[in-house]
């Protein structure tokens, strides 16, 4: 593939991240709420808070964060910093900046959603092709049917019944939260091992959830393949069925799985604002999901962006490893 | 098989630079707990021009490093579950927007006066005394000679002066309203006393805004330290700022607040209160929306990983106290198991737009809502249900008491189930029965969407729902981020939403349905008074009553008359009283305040400003 | 069954002139245990919704119908739950309207996806450059957000089970159109494809007779992906508050329980019901999904 080819990727990658920036930055602004009222209106749920004037209030920080000029004028306004890299504050929790935010959360689900992600493909496909595989035992056939199965079930409610009866009832690991209760994040041994027997449970609930998914699409991709008149000639040849399973069967079937994988990234977000709420972690589903909750559209943007940018790149670059993958597809036709 | 491996290292290649930069855990540099000084001195203007730039430099990610905490013994450590609002470094009460005593800050600010409700008594704090004149048109504020800011410096009028000041002058702070309306001017007489003049008798101002209890009331700040700010609405204060309350901020992120009670506390050495015995206070952040996932909470007091945390649903905190007899809460393990608290909750109704500008109407959704039920149900037959706008404590109970109020009840049976009733006042306010049993006037059946908050409501709202559906409403639930804003705005539908207002007389609450908050449909309509109710009778009645002290017998037959209009008016439609059904574990610390114990005499909340009493009360377990 | 395209359409004579096709077909459901498996949950999950919806009121499915917090019991087999409403009855009803909003969002984004994943594919050029880009731009933007603005919009006495399945369907097919448009495209390089364009076969004849038969079981998958998606997208709403929280929807219901604490009070049958529910709905249509993926490729069925 020449630089040509990647060139032209790489602009339409930009293309991609300029078009989702609009297209978020017009979807919340088509509600009429106001994050900085929202803010107040917390305060005031909350805490019997009722300031003089709360409209004037609003009023002028709409106009300190430019929220009173005109949409296209605040579009151009945005789209310029965001060539500067500058994604603004949080309007909620101002002076907070969006960056950090996103800074501050990521470790945390980074840890949790891309390792969950990480784990549940590789176990999914290597279970799923298993299953496809006719030498397969049948024992491994039920474990992954049981895995199917068990995709039906919320993760949310895996999460409550993995905390119920594993972390309370047992006692065997902690029920919320990120690191014990009264410590304080340290570069240490014991403190990396609080915070790994807190990621166990929630990242549990996520494996649990997403593996039959995985299970289902691969065994799907492995059985077709096992029809093309490649791996019957492999057969013939008299390959061992482990090299056929190995070089035939698991490298074409993993092909489309792996375009699955970047989409999947994506969607996983959604299961992790929720199970991040369940067990207490402060990670980017979190901040995300009270970023919805208040309306609070540059905190959006960001996190949406941030995905966006990730997922895309991810797409792209699985796009120029196809011919890698499958010789028979060129790109630069 | 070798093309497979170079992929999967790319991908996974991929994954780490996506994490790259990003992927330093916030709390390791110690630097970053500072407040950079430079970001207080900026100007507003400033900030307008450049809001991102001004805030990377303000803000603050965590607060607090492992080497610089002391080590405290669990058992010295008091652990409670809350959920955080305000920003990370966020100290200073003016500070707008972002404050609330809620978040531990009731530990750091004090009043100048608390009242104990459950003893029903004041306690005198940074003031000494607070003495009206005969007229209530003036009030003499005494300080504490002892009273000292945390930095050595002491609690003098020039502070009181600057309090009472900036909530008269800045329109960003809580009670500017009220000073606006009654307050004249405020004077040092001398560093102890401060006289504030009234512009009418103002005989409640004193308990409504100066006395800390519940979640109102004024805390008073430090003027040497925000006089030198230039945007005080804009400065965070961070874990610095001098302040005069027990406890300090040592570390502070995204999941907890830790604070640790300060030696030189200048109540202790008043000879007010004795060393408390809490050396840690622990908040940690449950996260989320108040009152969402409290299964894991309960299972954390069971498990004594904390010691209380925000009030739990009736049937939790019932299996709570089965499951760990330490355990115990306001009324032990009787039901109901919480403290009646001052936020009585109505389905609320916007009477300016239709069809809840009919009285009818709103009587007929009174009378489809029936009481006995919901106890039955939702509260496992414990008397919940109420047809006050105020809770019954001592000084309202005595007020209900009287004649002409228990004669207005015979009369309106504000407490009544009956369907066919309701359909009859539907029917003469126009409305028939459509063939899917609702009523429908002009092709538009009754919109009974129940604006609400899942955490909070998600018991009684749905119970609500069905009984106005088998009345023929077109009920549904709004549990949407937007109910507030719906409420707020005065959107279509029924709110459920509680009044904060009355403890000690009923004017605050009769207040809110006064004639001058009805005005402007599809703006704010200000804390809490969503029917915009407007009647000039009733008016005239509120207005005799505001100057006039509680135990005046005048006071006393107006209020009477205010709350018949609100029942014969059905202004609003009452459904429960809110009851705060806190667990105190008694693991680690005894002496909660409930009512077979007094304690401090407050309620048992501790995000209330009245919970420092409640914290500094505690006693260590044998 | 038996009318599933099969790849190589000689292969079909031999197996179909032997006894009748019945006694053929139940000896292949015996041989594919999944396909079986999953035919029988789902023959009886519409059994049990048939017989349910004939013999029990759908009112006791909502609040204040029964006496409340009861355990499963003679009276109510599934127990009642917190607001009295008789498990059983939410069962029958709830199963059903998830069900439904499962596989009108699922199956209208499955179609949409696989007819622009072709078209996309099959014909490059702009068209592809469009279909393609058009999907990956709205694909990393996450659905939920974009459901939460529209469903926060709506009046909520406009919110019913028909509206969330069209607000799920809205932003369904970006995947299916994705992952159908790299499979055709790896298929279109295949040799058959290649030889029947040299025998003239025109393109509506390929995608008919030689393409669409092999992407049968990604189909198929698809389509209980979306399913799925459907299914829980309309839970997740339910969680923030939006969508017809009134109906037993089986999500709805789950969730409800876990606001009140149900494992922590011991009233364990108000989620676990509804959780079998969903296992079973999903579950059923994963196993088809397998065994379809064997019915469909011939080789397999032969090595069994």
């Amino acid at each position: 593939m020449s630089l040509w080819v990647i060139g032209r990727r790489i602009l339409f990658l930009l293309m991609v991240i300029w078009a989702a920036a609009t297209i978020t930055f017009f979807i919340p602004r088509l509600s009429s709420r106001n994050p900085i009222r929202e803010r107040f209106a917390t305060l005031a749920r909350t805490g019997g808070f009722s300031p003089g004037d709360l409209e004037t209030i609003v009023a002028s920080y709409n106009q300190k964060f430019g929220l009173d000029k005109p949409l296209w004028q605040q579009y151009v306004d945005y789209m310029s910093s965001l060539a500067r890299f500058d994604l603004g504050v949080s309007l909620n929790l101002f002076p907070k900046t969006v960056v950090e935010l996103i800074v501050e959360a990521l470790p945390w689900s980074i840890g949790l959603l891309i390792v969950t992600t990480i784990l549940s493909f590789i176990i999914g496909n290597i279970l799923g092709a298993l299953a496809a595989w006719p030498q397969a035992p049948n024992w491994l056939r039920t474990i992954s049917t049981s895995f199917v199965l068990l995709q039906g079930v919320p993760p949310v409610l895996l999460g409550v019944l993995l905390i119920f009866f594993i972390a309370f009832r047992a006692n065997l690991l902690p029920i919320s939260g990120s690191y014990s209760i009264g410590s304080v994040p340290e570069w240490s041994f014991a403190f990396a091992i609080d915070v790994l027997r807190h990621q166990i449970l929630p990242a549990l609930a996520l494996i649990f959830g997403t593996v039959g998914g995985w299970v289902l699409s691969m065994r799907g991709m492995g059985i077709t393949i096992q029809g093309e008149d490649y791996v019957l000639f492999a057969e013939h040849k008299g390959l061992s069925s482990r090299t056929i399973f190995r070089d035939y069967y698991l490298r074409n079937a993993l092909l489309p799985q792996v375009t699955g994988f970047a989409l999947a990234l994506g969607n996983v977000v959604t299961s992790a604002i929720i199970v991040e709420q369940i067990f207490g972690l402060p990670g980017l589903g979190n901040v995300l999901a009270q970023a919805i909750r208040v309306n609070d559209f540059l905190v959006i943007y960001g996190i949406v962006l941030f995905i966006t940018i990730a997922i895309a790149t991810l797409m792209v670059l699985v796009e120029l490893l196809y011919p890698l993958l499958d010789p028979r597809i060129r790109l630069d036709q | 098989m070798k093309k497979f491996k170079i992929l999967s290292a790319f991908v996974i290649l991929l994954l780490l630079l996506s994490a790259c930069g990003t992927d330093t855990p916030p709390a390791e540099d110690p630097q970053q707990g500072e407040v950079a000084p430079e970001a207080e001195e900026e100007t507003a203007e400033e900030m307008a021009e450049e809001p991102a730039e001004e805030a990377e430099e303000e803000v603050i990610e965590s607060i607090g490093s492992a080497e610089d905490l002391a080590d405290i013994a669990r058992e010295d450590t008091l652990v409670m579950g809350w959920s955080h609002a305000t920003p990370i470094g966020t100290t200073n009460p003016w500070a707008v927007p972002g404050y609330t005593h809620q978040d531990a800050g009731a530990f750091m600010w004090e009043g100048l006066s608390y009242f104990r409700i459950f003893a029903d008594e004041e306690a005198p704090w940074l003031a000494e005394s607070m003495e009206y004149n005969d007229d209530f048109t003036e009030l003499t504020i005494t300080l504490r000679p002892e009273a000292k800011w945390s930095d050595g410096t002491p609690v003098t009028s020039r502070d009181v002066v600057f309090t009472l000041e900036g909530q008269l002058n800045r329109d960003t702070l809580a009670y500017h309203a009220a000073f606006v309306q009654f307050v004249d001017s405020i004077e040092a007489v001398d560093d102890l006393t401060t006289v504030v003049t009234f512009n009418q008798p103002a005989p409640r101002f004193k308990f409504e805004v100066l006395t800390l209890k519940f979640d109102t009331g004024i805390n008073i700040v430090p003027a040497h330290v925000l006089e030198e700010q230039e945007d005080i609405a804009g400065f965070a204060g961070g874990i610095e700022m001098p302040h005069s309350g027990p406890y300090s901020v040592v570390a502070w992120d995204n999941t907890q607040k830790i604070l640790d009670l300060r030696e030189d506390w200048w109540a202790v050495e008043a000879g007010l209160i004795d060393t408390p015995d809490v050396k840690r206070i622990v908040m940690v952040n449950l996260g989320g929306q108040v009152g969402a996932n409290m299964e894991a909470v309960a299972q954390r007091i069971v498990n004594n990983e904390m010691d209380t945390a925000l009030d739990f649903r009736q049937d939790i905190i019932q299996s709570i106290i089965e499951q760990n007899p330490a355990v115990t809460s306001h009324t032990g393990d009787q039901p109901p198991f919480g403290y009646l608290d001052w936020w009585p909750n109505s389905l609320w109704m916007n009477t300016l737009v239709p069809p809840y500008d009919d009285a009818r109407v709103r009587r007929a959704v009174s009378l489809a809502v029936d009481r006995d039920t919901i106890d039955e149900i939702v509260y496992s037959g414990a008397q919940v249900t109420t047809i006050y706008p105020f809770p019954l404590y001592p000084g309202l109970e005595n007020f209900v008491a009287r004649e002409d109020v228990q004669a207005s009840i015979e009369t309106h049976d504000p407490r009544r189930f009956n369907l066919e009733e309701s359909a009859a006042l539907m029917e003469e306010a126009g409305y028939t029965m459509n063939g899917s049993g609702l009523w429908e006037k002009d092709g538009e059946t009754v919109n009974a969407t129940i604006h609400g908050f899942p955490g909070i409501h998600g018991d009684i709202v749905p119970v609500l729902e069905q009984m106005l559906l088998n009345a023929g409403f077109d009920a549904t639930i709004n549990f949407g981020d937007d109910s507030f804003q719906q409420m707020a705005d005065g959107a279509p539908g029924l709110y459920m939403f509680g009044h904060g207002a009355s403890l000690v007389d009923p004017y605050a609450a009769l207040e809110l349905f006064h004639g001058r908050f009805s005005e402007s449909i599809g703006t704010t309509a200000g804390n809490n008074r969503f029917s915009r109710y407007s009647n000039p009778d009733y008016d005239a009645i509120l207005d005799e009553m505001a100057p006039l002290d509680a135990n005046d017998p005048r006071f006393q037959e107006l209020a009477a008359q205010a709350i018949d209009i609100y029942w014969s008016e059905q202004i609003d439609v009452p459904v429960i009283q809110w009851l705060h059904r806190i667990a105190y574990n008694q693991t680690y610390w005894t002496n909660w305040p409930t009512a077979d114990n007094l304690g401090p005499g407050v309620n048992g909340a501790f995000w209330a400003h009245t919970g420092m009493l409640v914290v500094t009360g505690l006693e260590k377990a044998e | 069954m038996a009318n599933i395209s099969l790849p190589q359409p000689q292969a079909q004579a031999p197996v179909f002139s032997q006894p009748g096709r019945l006694t053929l077909l139940f000896r292949y459901l015996r041989r594919n245990m999944s396909l079986t498996i999953g035919l029988l949950i789902m023959l009886f999950l519409i059994v049990f919704t048939i017989v349910g919806m004939l013999t029990i009121e759908s009112e006791n499915a909502y609040a204040l119908a029964v006496s409340s917090k009861q355990p499963p019991s003679a009276e109510f087999p599934l127990g009642t739950d917190f607001f009295g409403r008789d498990m059983l009855a939410v069962m029958v009803y709830g199963t059903w309207q998830t069900a439904l909003i499962g596989i009108i969002a699922g199956g209208a984004g499955t179609l949409v996806g696989v007819l622009l994943g072709f078209i996309s594919a099959y014909f490059g050029g702009i068209i592809d450059a469009a279909i393609k880009g058009i999907s990956q731009i709205l694909m990393p933007i996450p659905v939920f957000l974009i459901q939460i603005v529209i469903a926060g919009s709506l009046d909520k006495r406009d919110v019913t089970i028909y509206t969330m399945a069209f607000i799920v369907l809205i932003l369904a097919w970006m995947g299916p159109t994705l992952v159908m448009r790299s499979q055709v495209l790896s298929m279109k390089e295949r040799p058959y494809v290649a030889v029947a364009k040299l025998s003239g076969v025109g393109d509506i004849g390929i995608i008919f007779t030689e393409i669409l038969p092999n992407l049968l079981p990604f189909i198929v998958a698809q389509f209980v992906t979306q399913v799925f998606a459907a299914v829980f997208a309309s839970f997740y709403l339910a969680i923030v508050g939006l969508g017809p929280l009134r109906e037993p929807l089986l999500g709805n219901i789950i969730w409800a329980a876990m606001g009140q604490g149900a494992f922590f009070n011991g009233w364990w049958w108000w989620p676990v019901f509804p959780a079998v529910g969903l296992a079973l709905i999903l579950g059923s249509l994963a196993l088809i999904n397998m065994g379809l993926d064997e019915l469909s490729n011939p080789r397999v069925r032969r090595s069994e």
